[in-house]
Protein backbone atom coordinates (compact mmCIF):
# COMPACT_ATOMS: atom_id res chain seq x y z
CA UNK A 1 0.00 0.00 0.00
CA UNK A 2 1.28 3.55 -0.51
CA UNK A 3 2.13 5.69 2.07
CA UNK A 4 -0.59 7.31 3.12
CA UNK A 5 0.84 9.92 5.25
CA UNK A 6 3.86 11.12 7.23
CA UNK A 7 6.11 13.95 7.93
CA UNK A 8 5.97 17.28 6.02
CA UNK A 9 2.59 16.81 4.45
CA UNK A 10 1.00 19.83 3.59
CA UNK A 11 -2.53 20.40 5.46
CA UNK A 12 -4.04 23.02 2.66
CA UNK A 13 -5.33 21.98 -0.46
CA UNK A 14 -3.56 23.32 -3.61
CA UNK A 15 -6.75 26.27 -4.05
CA UNK A 16 -8.53 24.58 -6.32
CA UNK A 17 -11.58 26.36 -8.40
CA UNK A 18 -14.59 25.68 -5.89
CA UNK A 19 -11.99 27.33 -3.28
CA UNK A 20 -11.49 30.34 -5.21
CA UNK A 21 -14.82 30.60 -6.46
CA UNK A 22 -16.74 30.33 -2.60
CA UNK A 23 -13.63 33.02 -1.74
CA UNK A 24 -14.37 35.25 -4.54
CA UNK A 25 -18.10 35.25 -3.94
CA UNK A 26 -17.50 36.69 -0.69
CA UNK A 27 -14.68 39.33 -1.32
CA UNK A 28 -16.60 40.59 -4.69
CA UNK A 29 -19.55 40.81 -2.29
CA UNK A 30 -18.83 42.71 -0.31
CA UNK A 31 -17.23 44.95 -2.50
CA UNK A 32 -20.59 45.40 -4.34
CA UNK A 33 -22.45 46.12 -0.56
CA UNK A 34 -20.46 49.20 -1.18
CA UNK A 35 -20.21 49.68 -4.92
CA UNK A 36 -24.12 48.79 -5.79
CA UNK A 37 -25.81 49.73 -2.68
CA UNK A 38 -24.05 53.24 -3.17
CA UNK A 39 -25.13 53.15 -7.31
CA UNK A 40 -28.40 52.88 -6.19
CA UNK A 41 -28.88 55.36 -3.50
CA UNK A 42 -27.31 58.32 -6.09
CA UNK A 43 -29.53 57.12 -8.96
CA UNK A 44 -32.56 56.21 -7.01
CA UNK A 45 -32.60 58.50 -3.81
CA UNK A 46 -30.76 61.69 -4.39
CA UNK A 47 -31.66 61.84 -7.68
CA UNK A 48 -34.91 60.75 -9.13
CA UNK A 49 -34.89 57.72 -11.48
CA UNK A 50 -37.35 59.72 -13.47
CA UNK A 51 -34.98 62.47 -14.45
CA UNK A 52 -32.40 60.49 -15.51
CA UNK A 53 -31.70 60.71 -19.43
CA UNK A 54 -28.90 60.58 -21.98
CA UNK A 55 -27.83 63.77 -20.87
CA UNK A 56 -27.86 62.99 -17.35
CA UNK A 57 -25.17 59.71 -17.91
CA UNK A 58 -23.09 62.59 -19.84
CA UNK A 59 -23.16 64.54 -16.92
CA UNK A 60 -21.56 61.52 -14.58
CA UNK A 61 -19.14 59.97 -17.74
CA UNK A 62 -18.23 63.13 -19.30
CA UNK A 63 -17.22 65.53 -16.71
CA UNK A 64 -14.25 66.99 -16.42
CA UNK A 65 -12.88 66.17 -13.14
CA UNK A 66 -15.03 63.54 -12.32
CA UNK A 67 -15.88 61.48 -15.06
CA UNK A 68 -12.83 59.18 -14.49
CA UNK A 69 -13.96 58.21 -11.51
CA UNK A 70 -17.68 57.40 -12.21
CA UNK A 71 -16.53 55.61 -14.87
CA UNK A 72 -14.40 53.88 -12.87
CA UNK A 73 -16.80 53.04 -10.14
CA UNK A 74 -19.64 51.70 -13.04
CA UNK A 75 -16.55 49.54 -14.61
CA UNK A 76 -15.24 47.82 -11.24
CA UNK A 77 -19.20 47.09 -10.27
CA UNK A 78 -19.91 46.02 -13.78
CA UNK A 79 -17.26 43.13 -13.52
CA UNK A 80 -17.23 42.11 -10.03
CA UNK A 81 -20.99 41.83 -10.40
CA UNK A 82 -21.13 40.21 -13.76
CA UNK A 83 -18.56 37.73 -12.48
CA UNK A 84 -20.52 37.67 -8.49
CA UNK A 85 -23.86 36.88 -10.18
CA UNK A 86 -23.28 34.65 -13.06
CA UNK A 87 -21.27 32.52 -10.93
CA UNK A 88 -24.13 32.68 -8.51
CA UNK A 89 -26.03 31.55 -11.75
CA UNK A 90 -23.96 28.63 -12.17
CA UNK A 91 -23.66 27.38 -8.41
CA UNK A 92 -27.70 27.66 -8.63
CA UNK A 93 -27.73 25.84 -11.50
CA UNK A 94 -25.48 22.71 -10.56
CA UNK A 95 -27.53 21.89 -7.83
CA UNK A 96 -30.39 21.13 -10.16
CA UNK A 97 -28.49 19.87 -13.30
CA UNK A 98 -26.30 16.90 -12.43
CA UNK A 99 -25.43 15.22 -15.52
CA UNK A 100 -21.68 16.34 -16.28
CA UNK A 101 -22.10 16.48 -20.17
CA UNK A 102 -25.40 18.89 -19.38
CA UNK A 103 -22.90 20.79 -16.65
CA UNK A 104 -20.63 21.48 -19.42
CA UNK A 105 -23.53 22.90 -21.85
CA UNK A 106 -24.92 25.10 -19.05
CA UNK A 107 -21.14 26.43 -18.11
CA UNK A 108 -20.83 27.48 -21.90
CA UNK A 109 -23.78 29.02 -21.98
CA UNK A 110 -23.85 30.57 -19.13
CA UNK A 111 -19.87 32.13 -19.56
CA UNK A 112 -20.49 32.89 -22.76
CA UNK A 113 -23.31 34.88 -22.36
CA UNK A 114 -21.16 36.80 -19.61
CA UNK A 115 -18.67 37.59 -21.57
CA UNK A 116 -20.71 38.97 -23.98
CA UNK A 117 -22.68 41.45 -21.49
CA UNK A 118 -19.78 42.22 -19.75
CA UNK A 119 -18.30 43.00 -23.25
CA UNK A 120 -21.07 46.34 -24.33
CA UNK A 121 -21.27 47.27 -20.60
CA UNK A 122 -17.41 47.98 -20.64
CA UNK A 123 -17.74 49.23 -24.04
CA UNK A 124 -20.71 51.42 -23.36
CA UNK A 125 -18.61 52.72 -19.74
CA UNK A 126 -15.43 53.41 -21.45
CA UNK A 127 -16.02 54.54 -25.13
CA UNK A 128 -18.16 56.89 -24.14
CA UNK A 129 -18.36 60.50 -26.06
CA UNK A 130 -20.75 63.25 -24.98
CA UNK A 131 -22.69 64.25 -27.89
CA UNK A 132 -23.37 68.42 -27.03
CA UNK A 133 -25.79 68.41 -30.63
CA UNK A 134 -27.99 65.81 -29.28
CA UNK A 135 -28.13 67.24 -26.23
CA UNK A 136 -28.77 70.37 -27.40
CA UNK A 137 -31.42 69.11 -29.76
CA UNK A 138 -33.37 67.33 -27.18
CA UNK A 139 -33.16 70.38 -24.31
CA UNK A 140 -34.69 72.80 -27.35
CA UNK A 141 -37.52 70.50 -28.43
CA UNK A 142 -37.90 69.31 -24.54
CA UNK A 143 -36.85 72.02 -22.52
CA UNK A 144 -34.16 72.01 -19.65
CA UNK A 145 -34.90 68.98 -17.66
CA UNK A 146 -34.38 70.58 -14.22
CA UNK A 147 -31.19 68.58 -13.15
CA UNK A 148 -29.19 67.86 -16.58
CA UNK A 149 -26.03 70.09 -17.13
CA UNK A 150 -26.50 73.20 -18.70
CA UNK A 151 -24.49 72.11 -22.04
CA UNK A 152 -21.75 74.86 -21.41
CA UNK A 153 -20.56 73.93 -17.61
CA UNK A 154 -21.21 70.18 -17.57
CA UNK A 155 -19.06 69.64 -14.40
CA UNK A 156 -21.32 71.72 -12.54
CA UNK A 157 -24.38 69.04 -12.02
CA UNK A 158 -22.59 66.19 -11.29
CA UNK A 159 -23.38 66.49 -7.24
CA UNK A 160 -26.02 69.28 -7.53
CA UNK A 161 -29.76 68.51 -7.36
CA UNK A 162 -31.81 70.98 -8.35
CA UNK A 163 -34.87 68.83 -8.90
CA UNK A 164 -36.13 69.41 -5.05
CA UNK B 1 -54.83 19.62 28.77
CA UNK B 2 -51.90 17.37 27.72
CA UNK B 3 -50.73 16.38 31.43
CA UNK B 4 -48.12 13.20 31.37
CA UNK B 5 -51.20 10.51 31.61
CA UNK B 6 -54.02 12.23 29.47
CA UNK B 7 -55.19 9.87 26.60
CA UNK B 8 -56.09 11.26 23.76
CA UNK B 9 -56.18 10.72 20.10
CA UNK B 10 -54.29 11.85 17.03
CA UNK B 11 -54.43 11.24 13.63
CA UNK B 12 -51.39 9.89 11.79
CA UNK B 13 -50.83 10.71 8.41
CA UNK B 14 -47.65 8.48 6.77
CA UNK B 15 -46.02 8.73 3.53
CA UNK B 16 -46.55 5.07 2.27
CA UNK B 17 -45.09 3.62 -0.82
CA UNK B 18 -45.45 -0.49 -1.74
CA UNK B 19 -42.36 -0.89 -4.59
CA UNK B 20 -45.15 -3.60 -5.72
CA UNK B 21 -47.86 -1.84 -6.61
CA UNK B 22 -47.49 2.13 -6.36
CA UNK B 23 -45.72 4.59 -8.74
CA UNK B 24 -46.02 7.26 -6.26
CA UNK B 25 -45.84 7.64 -2.62
CA UNK B 26 -49.57 8.68 -1.45
CA UNK B 27 -50.49 9.42 2.29
CA UNK B 28 -52.66 6.99 4.42
CA UNK B 29 -54.29 8.05 7.40
CA UNK B 30 -54.58 6.08 10.96
CA UNK B 31 -56.62 7.00 14.23
CA UNK B 32 -54.52 6.17 17.18
CA UNK B 33 -54.81 6.85 20.77
CA UNK B 34 -51.79 8.08 22.74
CA UNK B 35 -51.07 9.33 25.99
CA UNK B 36 -48.55 11.71 27.10
CA UNK B 37 -45.27 8.89 27.42
CA UNK B 38 -45.44 8.39 23.74
CA UNK B 39 -42.69 8.81 21.71
CA UNK B 40 -43.41 8.78 17.50
CA UNK B 41 -42.05 5.81 17.59
CA UNK B 42 -44.55 4.30 19.69
CA UNK B 43 -47.39 5.53 17.87
CA UNK B 44 -45.73 4.63 14.45
CA UNK B 45 -45.73 0.26 16.43
CA UNK B 46 -49.30 1.13 17.35
CA UNK B 47 -50.13 1.40 13.97
CA UNK B 48 -47.98 -1.70 12.86
CA UNK B 49 -49.02 -3.98 15.85
CA UNK B 50 -52.93 -3.61 15.62
CA UNK B 51 -53.92 -1.90 12.41
CA UNK B 52 -51.90 -2.29 9.73
CA UNK B 53 -48.76 -5.09 9.68
CA UNK B 54 -47.40 -3.89 6.20
CA UNK B 55 -45.87 -0.95 7.45
CA UNK B 56 -42.74 -0.58 6.86
CA UNK B 57 -39.89 1.16 8.56
CA UNK B 58 -36.42 0.90 10.68
CA UNK B 59 -35.77 0.85 13.92
CA UNK B 60 -33.62 -1.32 16.70
CA UNK B 61 -32.63 0.61 20.19
CA UNK B 62 -35.35 2.68 20.40
CA UNK B 63 -33.48 4.76 22.77
CA UNK B 64 -31.55 7.80 20.61
CA UNK B 65 -28.66 5.19 19.88
CA UNK B 66 -28.37 3.32 16.92
CA UNK B 67 -29.83 5.97 14.45
CA UNK B 68 -31.67 3.87 12.65
CA UNK B 69 -35.15 5.49 13.13
CA UNK B 70 -34.57 8.93 11.46
CA UNK B 71 -37.86 10.28 9.06
CA UNK B 72 -39.47 13.73 8.98
CA UNK B 73 -41.63 14.22 11.68
CA UNK B 74 -44.05 17.30 11.36
CA UNK B 75 -41.74 18.47 8.27
CA UNK B 76 -38.57 18.19 10.66
CA UNK B 77 -36.20 15.77 10.47
CA UNK B 78 -35.65 13.80 13.60
CA UNK B 79 -35.44 10.53 15.17
CA UNK B 80 -39.05 8.87 15.47
CA UNK B 81 -37.70 7.70 18.98
CA UNK B 82 -36.76 10.73 20.52
CA UNK B 83 -39.62 12.94 20.30
CA UNK B 84 -42.40 12.99 22.78
CA UNK B 85 -45.97 13.26 21.41
CA UNK B 86 -47.06 15.17 23.93
CA UNK B 87 -44.42 18.15 22.84
CA UNK B 88 -46.19 18.13 19.40
CA UNK B 89 -48.78 21.32 19.17
CA UNK B 90 -51.10 19.89 16.45
CA UNK B 91 -53.60 16.40 16.71
CA UNK B 92 -52.42 15.96 13.33
CA UNK B 93 -48.86 13.84 13.29
CA UNK B 94 -47.12 13.42 9.54
CA UNK B 95 -44.75 11.13 9.46
CA UNK B 96 -42.89 10.92 5.64
CA UNK B 97 -39.16 9.16 4.67
CA UNK B 98 -36.25 11.27 5.07
CA UNK B 99 -35.74 13.36 1.62
CA UNK B 100 -33.05 12.82 -0.79
CA UNK B 101 -32.30 9.35 -0.52
CA UNK B 102 -34.16 6.73 -2.51
CA UNK B 103 -37.43 5.29 -0.94
CA UNK B 104 -37.24 1.49 -0.81
CA UNK B 105 -40.75 1.33 1.18
CA UNK B 106 -42.53 3.24 3.26
CA UNK B 107 -40.12 5.17 5.79
CA UNK B 108 -37.56 2.78 5.01
CA UNK B 109 -35.20 4.67 2.29
CA UNK B 110 -31.85 3.48 0.88
CA UNK B 111 -28.75 4.63 3.14
CA UNK B 112 -26.27 3.37 0.50
CA UNK B 113 -25.39 6.94 -1.07
CA UNK B 114 -25.20 8.11 2.44
CA UNK B 115 -22.64 5.34 3.45
CA UNK B 116 -20.90 5.84 0.30
CA UNK B 117 -20.17 9.55 1.24
CA UNK B 118 -19.54 8.76 4.79
CA UNK B 119 -16.58 6.22 3.62
CA UNK B 120 -15.44 8.51 1.01
CA UNK B 121 -13.85 11.05 3.58
CA UNK B 122 -11.68 8.06 5.31
CA UNK B 123 -13.47 8.17 8.64
CA UNK B 124 -10.88 6.02 10.44
CA UNK B 125 -7.49 6.94 12.13
CA UNK B 126 -4.66 7.72 9.85
CA UNK B 127 -1.49 7.35 11.43
CA UNK B 128 2.01 5.28 9.74
CA UNK B 129 4.15 6.79 12.32
CA UNK B 130 5.92 3.71 14.49
CA UNK B 131 4.18 3.08 17.63
CA UNK B 132 5.41 4.64 20.66
CA UNK B 133 5.96 2.27 23.00
CA UNK B 134 3.35 3.61 25.33
CA UNK B 135 -0.10 4.90 23.88
CA UNK B 136 0.26 7.87 21.69
CA UNK B 137 -1.01 10.51 23.97
CA UNK B 138 -3.65 13.32 23.99
CA UNK B 139 -4.10 15.94 26.61
CA UNK B 140 -7.44 16.73 27.75
CA UNK B 141 -7.67 19.91 25.58
CA UNK B 142 -6.62 18.18 22.41
CA UNK B 143 -9.48 15.54 22.76
CA UNK B 144 -11.86 18.32 23.73
CA UNK B 145 -11.22 19.78 20.04
CA UNK B 146 -13.03 17.55 18.33
CA UNK B 147 -15.52 15.72 20.75
CA UNK B 148 -18.60 17.26 19.62
CA UNK B 149 -18.44 15.64 16.19
CA UNK B 150 -17.62 12.14 18.19
CA UNK B 151 -20.89 12.22 19.32
CA UNK B 152 -22.38 11.35 15.80
CA UNK B 153 -24.87 8.12 15.44
CA UNK B 154 -25.04 8.62 11.59
CA UNK B 155 -28.63 8.85 11.34
CA UNK B 156 -28.88 10.83 8.65
CA UNK B 157 -31.05 13.58 9.83
CA UNK B 158 -28.54 16.59 8.67
CA UNK B 159 -27.65 15.63 5.50
CA UNK B 160 -31.15 14.72 4.23
CA UNK B 161 -32.31 18.17 5.77
CA UNK B 162 -29.71 20.24 3.73
CA UNK B 163 -30.84 22.02 0.80
CA UNK B 164 -27.73 21.39 -1.73
CA UNK B 165 -28.22 17.97 -1.19
CA UNK B 166 -31.91 18.30 -1.75
CA UNK B 167 -31.04 19.03 -4.86
CA UNK B 168 -27.88 17.12 -5.77
CA UNK B 169 -27.23 13.82 -4.35
CA UNK B 170 -23.48 13.85 -4.84
CA UNK B 171 -22.85 16.64 -2.43
CA UNK B 172 -20.78 14.51 0.46
CA UNK B 173 -23.25 16.30 2.72
CA UNK B 174 -22.95 17.10 6.84
CA UNK B 175 -22.83 13.81 8.49
CA UNK B 176 -19.80 13.16 5.91
CA UNK B 177 -18.02 16.37 6.67
CA UNK B 178 -19.09 16.04 10.54
CA UNK B 179 -16.72 12.71 10.00
CA UNK B 180 -13.61 13.79 8.78
CA UNK B 181 -13.83 16.82 11.42
CA UNK B 182 -13.50 14.35 14.32
CA UNK B 183 -10.17 13.26 12.62
CA UNK B 184 -9.01 16.45 10.86
CA UNK B 185 -9.22 17.90 13.97
CA UNK B 186 -7.49 14.77 16.22
CA UNK B 187 -4.09 15.52 17.11
CA UNK B 188 -3.04 11.52 16.77
CA UNK B 189 -4.14 11.49 13.23
CA UNK B 190 -1.69 12.19 10.28
CA UNK B 191 -4.51 12.46 7.41
CA UNK B 192 -5.75 15.74 7.67
CA UNK B 193 -4.35 16.81 4.25
CA UNK B 194 -5.87 14.04 2.36
CA UNK B 195 -9.62 15.03 4.45
CA UNK B 196 -9.40 18.35 3.18
CA UNK B 197 -8.21 17.02 -0.45
CA UNK B 198 -11.56 15.09 -0.67
CA UNK B 199 -13.91 17.95 0.82
CA UNK B 200 -12.24 20.39 -1.47
CA UNK B 201 -14.39 19.61 -4.62
CA UNK B 202 -17.09 20.79 -6.34
CA UNK B 203 -19.04 17.99 -4.36
CA UNK B 204 -17.68 19.24 -1.05
CA UNK B 205 -17.46 21.74 1.78
CA UNK B 206 -18.05 24.60 -0.39
CA UNK B 207 -21.70 23.60 -1.35
CA UNK B 208 -22.35 24.06 2.15
CA UNK B 209 -24.56 27.11 2.08
CA UNK B 210 -24.96 27.75 5.87
CA UNK B 211 -28.55 27.13 5.73
CA UNK B 212 -28.37 25.43 9.52
CA UNK B 213 -31.17 22.94 8.67
CA UNK B 214 -28.35 20.28 9.72
CA UNK B 215 -27.64 22.08 12.67
CA UNK B 216 -31.46 22.33 14.57
CA UNK B 217 -31.92 18.59 12.78
CA UNK B 218 -29.20 17.17 14.48
CA UNK B 219 -30.62 14.55 17.54
CA UNK B 220 -27.48 14.64 19.27
CA UNK B 221 -27.29 18.40 19.04
CA UNK B 222 -23.73 18.43 17.45
CA UNK B 223 -23.10 22.12 15.86
CA UNK B 224 -23.20 20.61 12.50
CA UNK B 225 -22.79 24.15 10.48
CA UNK B 226 -19.62 25.09 13.50
CA UNK B 227 -17.82 22.17 12.27
CA UNK B 228 -18.50 22.42 8.63
CA UNK B 229 -17.30 26.17 8.96
CA UNK B 230 -14.24 25.16 10.92
CA UNK B 231 -13.28 22.50 7.91
CA UNK B 232 -13.58 25.46 5.48
CA UNK B 233 -11.45 27.62 7.30
CA UNK B 234 -8.90 24.88 7.59
CA UNK B 235 -8.30 24.52 4.09
CA UNK B 236 -8.62 28.24 3.49
CA UNK B 237 -5.13 28.93 5.87
CA UNK B 238 -4.50 25.29 6.18
CA UNK B 239 -4.18 25.63 9.99
CA UNK B 240 -5.91 22.76 11.75
CA UNK B 241 -4.38 24.22 15.60
CA UNK B 242 -1.64 21.72 15.48
CA UNK B 243 1.27 20.36 13.20
CA UNK B 244 0.56 16.98 11.92
CA UNK B 245 4.21 16.67 10.71
CA UNK B 246 5.63 16.18 14.89
CA UNK C 1 -57.55 -10.07 -5.24
CA UNK C 2 -55.83 -10.33 -7.87
CA UNK C 3 -53.59 -7.35 -8.43
CA UNK C 4 -50.60 -7.47 -10.60
CA UNK C 5 -47.50 -6.98 -8.89
CA UNK C 6 -44.62 -5.48 -10.59
CA UNK C 7 -40.82 -6.08 -10.05
CA UNK C 8 -40.39 -4.33 -6.40
CA UNK C 9 -38.21 -0.86 -7.37
CA UNK C 10 -37.03 1.82 -5.23
CA UNK C 11 -38.78 5.48 -5.53
CA UNK C 12 -36.78 8.90 -6.77
CA UNK C 13 -38.46 11.90 -7.00
CA UNK C 14 -38.24 13.57 -10.46
CA UNK C 15 -36.96 16.76 -11.24
CA UNK C 16 -39.87 18.79 -9.91
CA UNK C 17 -40.10 17.27 -6.64
CA UNK C 18 -36.13 17.67 -6.24
CA UNK C 19 -37.24 21.44 -6.31
CA UNK C 20 -40.45 22.15 -4.21
CA UNK C 21 -40.83 18.99 -1.71
CA UNK C 22 -38.37 21.21 0.49
CA UNK C 23 -40.13 23.44 0.65
CA UNK C 24 -42.43 21.81 2.87
CA UNK C 25 -39.23 21.30 5.33
CA UNK C 26 -39.67 23.47 8.00
CA UNK C 27 -36.33 24.56 8.43
CA UNK C 28 -37.01 27.76 9.90
CA UNK C 29 -35.13 31.32 9.43
CA UNK C 30 -32.24 29.69 8.15
CA UNK C 31 -33.82 27.97 5.47
CA UNK C 32 -35.78 30.86 4.41
CA UNK C 33 -32.98 33.04 4.31
CA UNK C 34 -31.19 30.82 2.15
CA UNK C 35 -34.25 30.70 -0.07
CA UNK C 36 -34.79 34.83 -0.17
CA UNK C 37 -30.95 35.26 -0.67
CA UNK C 38 -31.35 32.72 -3.63
CA UNK C 39 -34.30 34.35 -5.09
CA UNK C 40 -32.86 37.90 -4.83
CA UNK C 41 -30.25 36.62 -6.60
CA UNK C 42 -31.86 35.71 -9.37
CA UNK C 43 -34.16 38.36 -9.69
CA UNK C 44 -30.84 41.56 -9.52
CA UNK C 45 -29.65 39.02 -11.96
CA UNK C 46 -31.99 39.44 -14.52
CA UNK C 47 -32.70 43.04 -14.06
CA UNK C 48 -28.70 43.47 -14.33
CA UNK C 49 -28.84 41.64 -17.68
CA UNK C 50 -32.00 44.43 -18.97
CA UNK C 51 -29.90 47.37 -17.34
CA UNK C 52 -26.30 46.73 -19.18
CA UNK C 53 -28.50 46.46 -22.57
CA UNK C 54 -30.21 49.79 -21.80
CA UNK C 55 -27.19 51.20 -20.53
CA UNK C 56 -25.18 50.14 -24.02
CA UNK C 57 -28.11 51.90 -25.64
CA UNK C 58 -26.51 55.52 -24.38
CA UNK C 59 -23.48 54.92 -26.45
CA UNK C 60 -25.34 53.50 -29.43
CA UNK C 61 -28.19 54.87 -29.57
CA UNK C 62 -28.58 57.94 -27.54
CA UNK C 63 -32.44 58.95 -28.41
CA UNK C 64 -33.19 54.95 -28.33
CA UNK C 65 -31.73 55.19 -24.50
CA UNK C 66 -33.76 58.39 -23.70
CA UNK C 67 -37.63 56.52 -25.30
CA UNK C 68 -36.43 53.57 -23.02
CA UNK C 69 -35.83 55.61 -19.91
CA UNK C 70 -39.04 57.44 -20.71
CA UNK C 71 -40.93 54.51 -20.11
CA UNK C 72 -39.92 54.05 -16.63
CA UNK C 73 -42.11 57.49 -15.84
CA UNK C 74 -44.73 55.83 -17.77
CA UNK C 75 -44.01 57.67 -20.86
CA UNK C 76 -44.19 55.77 -24.70
CA UNK C 77 -42.69 58.25 -26.69
CA UNK C 78 -41.21 57.83 -30.40
CA UNK C 79 -43.77 55.19 -31.31
CA UNK C 80 -47.03 56.11 -33.44
CA UNK C 81 -49.12 58.83 -32.52
CA UNK C 82 -51.95 56.95 -31.06
CA UNK C 83 -48.96 54.92 -28.78
CA UNK C 84 -47.45 57.67 -27.14
CA UNK C 85 -48.78 58.78 -24.27
CA UNK C 86 -48.53 59.14 -20.48
CA UNK C 87 -49.64 55.34 -18.67
CA UNK C 88 -49.74 56.54 -15.41
CA UNK C 89 -50.11 53.00 -14.79
CA UNK C 90 -47.37 52.27 -16.39
CA UNK C 91 -45.30 54.53 -14.13
CA UNK C 92 -46.84 52.32 -11.21
CA UNK C 93 -45.92 49.65 -12.07
CA UNK C 94 -42.10 50.32 -12.83
CA UNK C 95 -42.09 51.97 -9.45
CA UNK C 96 -43.34 49.67 -7.52
CA UNK C 97 -40.66 47.58 -9.66
CA UNK C 98 -38.03 50.10 -8.63
CA UNK C 99 -39.13 49.58 -5.02
CA UNK C 100 -38.72 45.58 -5.33
CA UNK C 101 -35.36 45.57 -6.86
CA UNK C 102 -33.71 47.82 -4.70
CA UNK C 103 -35.48 45.63 -1.63
CA UNK C 104 -33.55 42.91 -3.10
CA UNK C 105 -30.37 44.40 -2.98
CA UNK C 106 -30.49 45.48 0.08
CA UNK C 107 -31.62 41.89 1.43
CA UNK C 108 -28.98 40.63 -0.34
CA UNK C 109 -26.36 42.82 0.65
CA UNK C 110 -27.54 42.37 4.41
CA UNK C 111 -27.89 38.62 4.45
CA UNK C 112 -25.02 38.51 2.64
CA UNK C 113 -22.66 40.51 5.41
CA UNK C 114 -24.58 38.08 7.32
CA UNK C 115 -23.19 34.83 5.39
CA UNK C 116 -19.91 35.91 5.40
CA UNK C 117 -19.86 36.92 9.38
CA UNK C 118 -20.15 32.78 9.52
CA UNK C 119 -16.93 32.39 7.31
CA UNK C 120 -14.77 34.54 8.82
CA UNK C 121 -15.90 34.98 12.55
CA UNK C 122 -15.91 31.82 14.48
CA UNK C 123 -18.83 32.97 16.57
CA UNK C 124 -21.33 33.85 14.36
CA UNK C 125 -22.80 30.41 13.97
CA UNK C 126 -24.01 30.48 17.44
CA UNK C 127 -25.86 33.34 16.55
CA UNK C 128 -27.73 32.89 13.64
CA UNK C 129 -31.05 33.76 14.39
CA UNK C 130 -29.97 37.25 16.26
CA UNK C 131 -27.95 38.11 13.37
CA UNK C 132 -30.76 37.37 10.87
CA UNK C 133 -33.28 39.10 13.11
CA UNK C 134 -30.87 42.16 12.79
CA UNK C 135 -31.01 41.76 8.91
CA UNK C 136 -34.58 42.34 8.99
CA UNK C 137 -34.27 45.20 11.50
CA UNK C 138 -32.50 47.10 9.49
CA UNK C 139 -33.99 45.97 6.10
CA UNK C 140 -37.09 47.42 7.22
CA UNK C 141 -36.02 50.44 8.46
CA UNK C 142 -33.94 51.39 5.68
CA UNK C 143 -36.43 50.26 3.18
CA UNK C 144 -39.72 52.54 5.50
CA UNK C 145 -37.42 55.26 4.35
CA UNK C 146 -36.79 54.17 0.95
CA UNK C 147 -40.61 53.45 0.15
CA UNK C 148 -41.11 56.93 1.31
CA UNK C 149 -38.47 59.04 -1.24
CA UNK C 150 -39.43 56.30 -4.06
CA UNK C 151 -42.83 56.34 -4.21
CA UNK C 152 -43.93 60.09 -3.21
CA UNK C 153 -43.04 61.34 -6.67
CA UNK C 154 -45.83 58.78 -8.29
CA UNK C 155 -48.09 61.73 -6.59
CA UNK C 156 -47.37 64.80 -8.70
CA UNK C 157 -46.70 64.31 -12.75
CA UNK C 158 -43.36 62.72 -14.11
CA UNK C 159 -41.02 65.42 -14.99
CA UNK C 160 -40.70 64.61 -18.51
CA UNK C 161 -43.92 65.26 -19.46
CA UNK C 162 -42.72 67.94 -22.50
CA UNK C 163 -42.02 65.08 -24.03
CA UNK C 164 -45.53 64.46 -24.64
CA UNK C 165 -46.32 67.71 -27.00
CA UNK C 166 -43.14 66.23 -29.33
CA UNK C 167 -43.60 62.96 -29.26
CA UNK C 168 -45.01 62.60 -33.10
CA UNK C 169 -42.34 60.97 -35.06
CA UNK C 170 -41.71 57.69 -34.68
CA UNK C 171 -38.47 58.43 -35.54
CA UNK C 172 -35.52 57.12 -33.19
CA UNK C 173 -33.95 60.86 -32.78
CA UNK C 174 -36.74 62.62 -31.41
CA UNK C 175 -38.06 66.09 -33.80
CA UNK C 176 -40.67 68.66 -34.31
S1 LIG D 1 -25.41 24.32 7.04
FE1 LIG D 1 -24.58 23.52 5.14
S2 LIG D 1 -24.56 21.32 5.37
FE2 LIG D 1 -25.93 22.15 6.95
S3 LIG D 1 -27.97 22.06 6.03
FE3 LIG D 1 -27.05 24.02 5.62
S4 LIG D 1 -26.13 23.88 3.62
FE4 LIG D 1 -26.49 21.82 4.39
S1 LIG E 1 -24.32 14.79 12.64
FE1 LIG E 1 -26.16 14.49 13.89
S2 LIG E 1 -27.83 14.42 12.39
FE2 LIG E 1 -25.96 14.12 11.27
S3 LIG E 1 -25.74 11.91 11.09
FE3 LIG E 1 -24.58 12.59 12.89
S4 LIG E 1 -25.99 12.40 14.59
FE4 LIG E 1 -27.21 12.30 12.74
S1 LIG F 1 -34.31 3.40 17.17
FE1 LIG F 1 -32.19 3.63 17.57
S2 LIG F 1 -32.03 5.77 17.42
FE2 LIG F 1 -34.17 5.57 17.32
Amino acid sequence: MAKRSGAGRRVKPAGGFELLAWYWMRISGLLLVVLALGHLFITHIIYNVESINYAFVASRWAAPKTGFFWRIWDLSMISLAMFHGFNGLRQVLDEYVINPSRRVVVHTLIWSFMFALLGIGSYAILMFQKDEKYINQWELEHGRVANSSPSTSPASSVLVDSTR
Amino acid sequence: MTTTDSVRNLTLKIKRYDPERDEKPHWEEYEVEVDGHDRVLDVIQKVKWYQDETLGLRRSCAHGVCGSDAMRINGINGLACKVLVKNLQSSLLTVEPILGLPVIKDLIVDMKPFFDHYKSVMPFLINDDPPPTTERLQSPAERARFDDSTKCILCACCTTACPPFWGDQKYVGPAAIVNAHRFIFDSRDRGAAERLDILNDAQGVWRCRTVFNCTSACPRDIKVTQAIQEVKRAMLTGDIGFDPST
Amino acid sequence: MSQSLRTPQVYRRGFRDRLVEGLRYGGGVGQWSWLIHRLTGLGILLFLVIHIVDTFFVVAFPALYDHTVAIYSGIISGLHPTVNGYYWPLRWVFRLGELGLIASVLFHALNGIRIVLFDFWPKAVNHQKTLFNAVQIVFWVIMILVTIRVVSPLFSAPEHVPVLKTASAPAMVPSR
